[in-house]
């Protein structure tokens, strides 16, 4: 089975998308309370879970008409995103071991989706 | 901010149930049928719901106690609980580059959490005069 390009390009939008969520979920989850109402009204938990949901969404279809060995690697690019959007969004630091780690990362899920 | 090794270890686990609760989800849609019978013995999708949440309760209080990007990419790890599974409980064939790919992935897991730990950024962090 060929890769479709558009399972490449909703792959790619989707795991942006998602690489939203876990940025407002730690928002979240700094004035976090396990209160129904503290929880109810915690925006960045919501807002956070929507991200999840629709990246989820978005991937299970594209995920059909795509070969794991190249749709692994490219949802795996997340972790870039999530660590550039901590950066902007949370004052986060990052340093050159962080992202050779996140660099690895990659090639070690490169290796899974090939080896499927 | 520093990352806790709770926070880490909370995470690991997190992932760990996530993945659990996707075998139950696996199982459960796989012998969903709409009979009397299944809809009140049916435990397995209720149950990785469950999972699910508990999972996701453990991951929230983990953030709170370390940054994203250490802790986002120990989500990883789901790869080797994934691993596991197929080999242990669907009885897949042992592949060496999927379990080669796992153990870089662990490697690069590593790697970031030694980042995020460096001493003297967090001595910057904290006011320290370095």
């Amino acid at each position: 089975m060929a890769t479709a390009l558009w399972s490449i390009v909703v792959v790619l939008i989707a795991c942006v998308l998602g690489s939203f969520g876990p940025i407002y979920m730690k928002r979240g989850s700094n004035g976090l309370v396990f209160k129904a109402k503290a929880l109810a009204k915690n925006k960045n938990l919501w807002i956070g879970s929507m991200f999840y949901l629709g990246s989820t969404i978005m991937f299970i279809p594209a995920l059909k008409f795509g070969e794991v060995s190249v749709l692994y690697p490219i949802a795996s690019t997340s972790y870039i995103w999530v660590s550039l959007l901590s950066i902007k969004l949370l004052g986060e630091k990052m340093n050159w071991v962080k992202w050779l780690g996140v660099v690895i990362i990659i090639i070690g899920v490169s290796f899974v989706g090939l080896g499927i | 901010m520093r990352t806790s090794g709770l926070a880490i270890l909370l995470i690991i686990l997190g992932t760990f149930l996530t993945s659990t609760a996707q075998i139950f989800y696996k199982t459960g849609a796989d012998r969903l049928s709409l009979s009397f019978v299944n809809m009140l013995t049916n435990f397995y999708l209720p149950v990785g719901v469950f999972i699910y949440i508990l999972a996701g309760v453990l991951m929230l209080v983990a953030f709170k106690h370390g940054e994203v990007s250490v802790l986002y990419p120990i989500f990883a790890t789901s790869y080797i609980w994934v691993m596991l599974s197929s080999r242990f409980f669907f009885g897949e064939a042992f592949n060496m580059h999927r379990w080669i790919g796992v153990g870089i992935i662990v490697f690069g897991i590593t790697l970031v959490s030694i980042g995020g730990n460096k001493k003297k950024e967090q001595a910057i962090e904290s006011g320290e005069v370095v």
